[in-house]
């Protein structure tokens, strides 16, 4: 894995030349959204009190305010929209190979649907599914990829008067990673975040294994492990055979580096590993300079904690009798991956 | 007024009866789990013939080791040991074959042979896999043991005179590491 002084050395030689163009780029975008600004407050205001006074009520000021809002939104995202998408093409796409040479970067890209649904971390299948940000390929001798993925599902109430809501509920929000695992098995294995322990002891255990549906619960060695996480699998001893004294050891320093609440699950000779989290992980700044480096070393350490789980978990660890994939690393486009969709003229 | 004894005495019958299942339910589990320990057990004697055909050619030095080897799987294969028996030639067999894969390390030859990989990684598998019974095994166990001594499900094990069940330990001398080169000295 890269050092700090080489990747300050990449952020002087490699990106440097990059970011100062881009900084003038977002001065730029920058530049039109005041302008944008100074021209749509006076005239959402005048129109606004002219209409207030004509009809002698602040409704019209209200709408107006708002409607001007949310144009000044949309405009801002369309001057900005050039600038982010050649920042993530140039700064964020290097950094990613950067880190390791066999990664590519897709930023329209995402784990799709299927993958979603297939990694049985969730039990609900998504009536909206978006993401963004995919980086796919392979680490020492194990294939992997992830994405920022965002899935919600809906409900829909009937309010006073007899017309349907809908409501959306988020599923999942943060960063899906998978990889190859490097043991064989054949069953399923579902690591959750184990709440119901934490907080009832022995009684929340009796709870976690009436949990229908998720298989039968694994109960481990390991006190830390298991003070955290609920083991649900189809076979007790596969289970314990995936998790290792050594794995379950590695899959707790991991979850108190990233202070998240992650999920694991093995499933069709894949690791998957769940990330909840709001921040959206490569997103350029707008409103102070990006060509400085903090902003570089915070997505720098964003890749690194991702691209780090397989040394994390030691996936590179190839002893036992499963086959090392052999050939070329994992491709954007092929399954498991998706493009979001670009509207035309893009 | 009939009704409320009945209702109460149908309470406690069905109460019992899920306790009585649910101390089956474990103690059936300790057996199936004691029955993958042994098919894990069968596979890795399938193992070793080819390893010490394999190893044999190369390795000089460890003759006396794997005829050990040999011998314990014959006896191991033959059955009819006595239990305790039984866990102490398969902790052996661990050790002499631990020992052997970590004097591969002296035969860069071994190491690059494709067979030998493959044997490696197979008996690397099987035992990871043994372990995992064996933990199995013990959680089975210890499952069963607190439903034998913790109320309520105490009272129906006394009933059915269900017993203890030990577990999978390792005696304090093989829990010593094990001195790669002592066990060639011989």
């Amino acid at each position: 894995m890269k050092t700090p002084a080489e990747l300050e050395q990449f952020y002087q030689t490699g990106l440097q030349p990059e970011l100062q163009s881009l900084e003038r780029q977002r001065q730029a975008a920058v530049r039109r959204m005041i302008v944008v600004g100074l021209v749509l407050v006076p005239l959402a205001a005048g129109g606004g009190l002219l209409l207030a006074a004509a009809t002698r009520s602040p409704l019209p000021l209200v709408f107006l305010a708002g409607a001007a809002v949310i144009v000044a939104a949309a405009v801002m995202r369309a001057c900005c929209r050039d600038y982010v998408r050649q920042f993530k093409a140039t700064v964020i796409d290097r950094l990613v190979r950067f880190v390791d040479e066999n990664l590519r970067y897709d930023p329209a890209g995402r784990l799709d649907e299927a993958t979603f649904i297939g990694c049985q971390i969730f039990q609900q299948h998504p009536d909206r599914y978006q993401g963004e940000d995919l980086v796919a390929g392979r680490v020492g001798a194990t294939d992997m990829a992830f994405s920022e993925v965002h899935a919600e599902y809906k409900t829909t109430t009937h309010d006073s008067k007899g017309r349907p809501q809908t409501h959306w509920h988020t599923i999942f929000r943060g960063v899906l990673f998978w990889a190859d695992f490097n043991k064989d098995f054949q069953g399923r294995t579902v690591v959750l975040p184990d709440t119901a322990e934490r907080w009832f002891g022995r009684f929340g255990q009796m709870l976690q294994s009436w949990n229908i549906g998720r298989g039968e619960l694994v109960k481990l060695e390991d006190p830390e492990f298991e003070r955290l996480f609920a083991v649900y699998a189809d076979d007790q001893v596969e289970a314990r055979y995936i998790l290792s004294t050594s794995l379950m050891k590695r899959i707790v320093d991991f979850r108190r580096k990233t202070e998240r609440e992650i999920s694991l699950s093995f499933i069709g000779a894949r690791v998957y590993v769940a990330l909840p989290g709001h921040r959206d992980l490569f997103e350029p700044r707008l409103l102070s300079s990006v060509a400085a480096f903090e902003p570089v070393r915070q997505y720098f350490e964003d890749l690194h904690l991702l691209t780090g789980i397989v040394e994390d978990l030691h996936l590179n660890l190839r002893i036992w009798s499963k086959e090392e994939v052999a050939g070329t690393p994992a491709a954007l486009h092929s399954q498991g991956t998706d493009r979001t969709p670009r509207p035309p003229g893009d | 007024m009939l009704w409320i004894p009945l209702a109460i005495i149908g309470a406690a019958v069905l109460f019992f009866v899920i306790l009585y299942n649910g101390l089956v339910a474990k103690k059936n589990q300790v057996s199936n789990v004691f029955g993958t320990i042994d098919a894990l057990l069968k596979k890795r004697y399938d193992l070793i013939p080819n390893l010490v055909a394999t190893v044999k050619q190369y390795m000089q030095h460890e003759h006396d080791t794997l005829t050990e080897i040999a011998d314990l799987r014959a006896r191991g294969v033959a059955g009819n040991l006595p239990d305790a028996d039984k866990v102490q030639l398969e902790n052996r067999l661990s050790r002499m074959l631990g020992g052997i894969l970590v004097a591969v390390e002296n035969y860069p030859q071994l190491k690059a042979d494709e067979n030998f990989r493959q044997l490696q990684g197979s008996l690397n598998e099987v035992e990871e896999q043994i372990s995992a019974a064996r933990r199995a095994y013990n959680a089975a166990v210890t499952d069963y043991n607190n439903a034998l001594e913790m109320f309520p499900t105490n009272v129906v094990a006394s009933m059915l005179n269900y017993q203890r069940r030990a577990l999978f330990e390792i005696p304090p001398a093989e829990r010593q590491n094990v001195n790669v080169g002592k066990l060639f000295q011989s």
